[in-house]
């Protein structure tokens, strides 16, 4: 079988001519400004009841949730409709710059009332973040990615008071959980994403920023009900529109 | 026709050993998918393949050795069965159905015109059956027990004892109580051979022609208390037991007051490539009675007295050439009181005043130039591992004695010397029960001890069958 | 006629029965994971020894297969049986995670590492001390266990922690260790006395979910990763990955670390400096109620 370094030709001008298309479509993404995509993630349905937490193993953990007991995350429907803690990517279209452009801003994942503030939490490849603790206990972060993604796990302790931990992911996963052992019910996740994305507030409702013009394959995640995909088309500088719906269980 | 009559019967037994042979090669062939054997009873405790403590069942490997050591234990801290399922007990069965052919020579019959023959015969067979049951009852206290059947299904204590581990939490002090295996580094217990001849380490069990001292056989299991200390690792090791001489024989006091005692000591090196290899020395020292009272002329147990000295020492190599070759050398030096040498001592095979042992009014001395028997021997046995399912192995061995008790006498009269080549194959390995497939030739050559005068023995045997271990 | 063909089919039943099991063994499969068998990330080198994979294929199978499997993914046939907490189950070298480290935690362990769990054995699991085995034989078997992730062949293994030398102890680095335990909660899993009992130690489980227990100091048992005060040292500050115990060292500064140690060694039973001096600190028992300790 012959392989391509035995025939240079054809394959230099391939890469010659993928590298002048490449130069245009950048100049014309250039051009047209950066668009967004907005809409809505809703559940059809009825929302599922969310299990209360029983934290009595830890006195400090109950403690900040006297007024309002603590109740599981997976599934959090607001008074619309529309489910929060999606996160929206672009998983086809991007153009190889706009993906591996890695935004700027730190995001922070909290503990705080023995709870992960937030419970998902989208960040990047490398794109830095910090784990920082708000609680009078200690906390164990222990990240589990999947064997032979790229990432690898770790688990370090966070006593009270204990500084941040500043990290990054080095490769897309979708998603990390992230467990505490000491307080079991605590789980949240890291989603590692390449290029734009967005996770939806309390309604339902995300804005991806920066997204460059032109047609992409919009990605919606949900811990529990999993993925769902839509076409969009961003001109430049324009809003673009994607409404997603998650059938309950 | 006589002549057909001979040729037919040749046949027969061509056809016999061909039938033998394609019966291995279809067991061969049916049972080859995957990988060896072990005493499933610790091997179904630990979850470990018989290939972990074994170079080729029932033989150890220097890790097995180790985990005997520490009395049964892999030191772990998960020894103690109280954390196994409660159903687990360990036992564990072994059966040995065969087919062997012997020919002897030199058997006396009356239809022979020299008064002897050579006799061969062939046919299944079973090689006795075993129940092992054994291991720990807490951390470092453990248990032995062996009910051995001869092919007779007649019962013996084989193997029955306690043992104290790691006492104050050290390695060098560890204390058997009971009938045991003495500390032989190479063990007979654990041979890889099945023959008759072949079966055993003819240096454990060598007694001069005309020996009455049945004690010295340090291949038997015998009643004692021993003391082993070894490092962690295993790699330095020493034991010293404390025998009644009376060669294990359960319940029945010979001398009044007659002890042996078993010493070893051994260094195990790490050569590298090739592998660690072993080296030590053993020393057997004691005494027997030779004088017992009697009653109406036969011996009262327990009353022997006169007790004669015999020593049996020598060094062990177990020395280790990478993944698949190594041999074991053993050598012995052998010495015999001279009373021994004139046939006294002997109360078990022959109670009679006079004859096997002195009636304490009797006999007062020996005859003139009674000398101390001695001899000399050596074992070679080299193994092929080929896997750690299937293994080569041969054995050489030879007694030469270097002193005669009585002056005169041919000086290699009792000589032996004896080939073995065998193979075993464990079509399967699994932590839960063992199989082997086993052949084995024997032949074994005695000097001057034929039916008629001054003539030698020789004796082969060839033996195919199944070990079954579950 | 007679004795000649008689010793004519003895000799051809010995030979067929010595030739056969060759044979048989040639027909056994050839072990099929070798994509990283000839990579240089299939080495190992331990002081002046270099481990080759290649050499280890035989010893694996002899020792390990049962239980590490022929994948190297901890699912050998033995696995299934070893109940959890109780027994761990086999280690599965293809995420090439480790326990015992002299590395942070998330990176790889050294060679050394590898090579000393093989010795050591891993205590309350059914991992025995293989201190049988040669040098070289453990170095070629760390080799071995390498080939099993790519882990090895992208990543280095991490810079191990640097162990500051022992000071002597004494009563006020018991006493400090006693805070460092309580500030940085040692005690919710392992329980105020070390027990092993804390409020959180029914209810941990290992990254593959399965019941796991806090080490029971009170017990007395040999720590998973050594015996020695450095093994204890580097336990908590790198963390056992793949189980609940996580890295402390950015929690504990390495003077702290060693007083944490002295502390520890109070907690188990047996005659020791350290417990002779704490028998005279009278130690006030952690109060797991108590407001935590301030920073």
């Amino acid at each position: 079988m012959k392989t391509w370094y035995k025939r240079p030709f054809p394959v230099l001008s391939a890469l010659v001519i993928a590298a002048v298309v490449f130069a245009m479509v950048g100049e014309k993404v250039k051009a047209g400004g950066e668009g967004t995509i907005t809409g809505t993630v809703k559940l059809n349905g009825t929302a599922p009841h969310m299990k209360g937490i029983d934290m009595s193993k830890d006195p400090v953990c109950s403690q900040q949730h006297q007024s309002k007991p603590a109740t599981m995350e997976n599934i959090m429907v607001g008074a619309n409709g529309g489910i929060q803690n999606v996160v929206l990517y672009i998983s086809d279209g991007l153009s190889a710059g706009a993906a591996s452009a890695v935004p700027s801003e730190e995001p922070s994942f909290d503990q705080k009332g023995c709870m992960y503030t937030p419970h998902v939490m989208a960040v990047d490849v490398n794109q830095k973040f910090k784990v920082v603790t708000s609680d009078q206990t200690t906390h164990n972060i222990h990240p589990l990615p999947a064997a032979g993604t790229g990432n690898i796990g770790w688990n370090k302790s966070q006593p009270p008071g204990a500084p941040p931990i500043e990290t990054d992911w080095k490769a897309q996963e979708i998603a990390i959980p992230v467990k505490c052992n000491i307080h079991p019910w605590m789980h949240g996740w890291h989603v590692v994403v390449k290029g734009p994305y967005a996770v939806t507030d309390e309604n339902g409702n995300f804005t991806i920023k920066n997204v460059p013009a032109g047609s992409y394959t919009v990605t919606a995640w949900q811990e529990e009900y999993g993925t769902q995909t839509a076409k969009v088309t961003v001109a430049g500088g324009q809003a673009a529109k994607a409404d997603f719906t998650f059938k309950a269980k | 026709m006589r002549m057909w009559a001979q040729s037919h019967l040749c046949q027969k037994q061509r056809m016999f050993s061909l039938l033998a042979a394609a019966f291995a090669l279809a067991f061969l062939i049916i049972g080859t998918s995957q990988s060896a054997s072990a005493i499933p009873a610790f091997a179904r405790k630990y979850g470990l393949r018989c290939s972990a403590c074994h170079e080729s069942w029932p033989m150890l490997n220097f890790f097995g050795q180790k985990f005997k050591d520490n009395g049964y234990q892999l030191m772990n801290d998960r020894d103690a069965p109280i954390w196994q399922n409660p159903g687990y007990w360990p036992v564990t069965f072994r059966i040995i159905p065969i087919w062997h052919r012997v020919s002897t020579a030199q058997v006396a019959t009356d239809q022979s015109a020299t008064g002897e023959q050579k006799i061969t015969q062939s046919g299944f067979d079973l090689s006795g059956l075993d129940f092992h049951t054994g291991g720990t009852l807490d951390k470092n206290i453990s248990f032995y027990v062996l009910p051995s059947s001869d092919a007779t299904a007649s019962f013996h204590f084989e193997t029955v004892m306690a043992r104290l581990d790691n006492i104050g939490g050290s390695s060098w002090f560890n204390i058997k109580l009971g009938k045991f295996e003495l500390d032989n580094l190479l063990s007979e217990k654990r041979i890889l051979t099945l023959t008759g001849n072949g079966g055993v380490y003819q240096l454990y069990h060598f007694i001069p022609q005309g020996d009455g001292n049945i004690w010295g056989q340090m291949g038997d299991n015998q009643l004692g208390l021993e003391w082993l200390g070894h490092s962690a690792n295993d790699r330095t090791r020493v034991s010293a037991a404390l025998l009644s001489s009376n060669d294990g024989q359960v319940g029945l006091p010979y001398g009044a007051e007659s002890y042996s005692g078993f010493f070893t000591a051994s260094q195990a090196f790490d050569f590298g490539k090739l592998g660690v290899s072993r080296f030590g020395a053993y020393a057997m020292v004691g005494e027997a009675p030779t004088i017992w009272l009697t009653s109406g002329g036969v011996g009262i147990p327990g009353s022997g007295t006169g007790n004669k000295g015999f020593s049996r020492e020598g060094f062990v190599g177990q020395i280790y050439f990478g993944e698949h070759a190594d041999v074991t050398v053993v050598t012995q030096h052998g010495e015999d009181s001279a009373w021994f040498g004139q046939g006294y001592g002997d109360f078990v095979d022959n109670p009679v005043a006079g004859t096997n042992f002195l009636n304490g009014y009797g006999v007062t001395s020996l005859p003139a130039g009674s000398r101390n028997p001695t001899w000399n021997g050596v074992l070679v046995e080299p193994h092929y591992v080929i896997s750690p399912q299937a293994i080569i192995l041969a054995r050489w061995e030879t007694i030469r004695m270097s002193q005669q008790s009585t002056p005169g006498t041919a000086s290699n009269l009792g000589n032996i010397s004896t080939y073995t080549v065998g193979a075993r194959f464990n079509p399967f390995m699994t932590p839960r029960a063992g199989f082997a497939y086993h052949a084995e030739y024997n032949w074994l050559h005695q000097d001057g001890t034929g039916v008629v005068p001054g003539t030698n023995i020789n004796t082969s045997e060839l033996l195919a069958g199944f070990d079954f271990d579950f | 006629m007679n004795s000649r063909l008689l010793r004519l089919t003895n000799a051809a039943v010995i030979v067929g029965f010595l030739a056969l099991p060759a044979l048989v063994q040639a027909q056994i499969s050839e072990y099929q994971e070798k994509q990283w068998l000839d990579t240089p990330a299939a080495t190992s080198h331990i002081g002046n020894l270099t481990g080759n994979a290649h050499a280890a294929t035989e010893p694996y199978r002899r020792y390990c297969t049962v239980c590490h499997g022929e994948l190297g993914d901890g699912n050998g046939e033995s696995a299934y049986w070893f109940d959890t907490p109780l027994f761990f189950k086999p280690r599965d070298f293809t995420t090439a995670v480790f326990k015992c480290r002299s590395t942070p935690t998330g990176t790889l362990p050294t060679d050394e590492d590898i090579y000393d769990s093989i010795g050591r054995g891993l205590d309350r699991s059914n991992m025995p001390p293989w201190n049988t085995f040669s040098a070289q034989m453990r170095a070629d078997l760390v080799a071995w266990i390498k080939h099993y992730s790519p882990r090895w062949q992208t990543e280095k293994p991490g810079e191990p922690i640097v162990i500051p030398p022992e000071p002597e102890v004494t009563a006020e680095r018991i006493k400090a260790g006693q805070d460092v335990f309580n500030r940085v909660q040692c005690w919710k899993c392992h329980g105020v006395e070390g027990r092993g009992n804390g409020p959180s130690a029914s209810t941990l489980q290992d990254d593959q979910g399965r019941p796991i227990l806090p080490y029971n100091f009170a017990e007395g048992g040999r720590f998973k990763c050594g015996t020695s005060d450095a093994d204890l040292y580097k336990i908590f500050m790198t963390g056992l990955d793949g189980t609940p115990m996580p890295s402390f060292s950015d929690n504990i500064k390495p003077e702290e670390a060693w007083d944490l140690v002295f502390f520890l060694r109070t907690l188990q039973p047996f005659h020791t400096k350290a417990k002779e001096l704490a028998k005279g600190l009278n130690l006030k028992p952690i109060n797991p109620n108590a407001p935590p300790p301030s920073q």
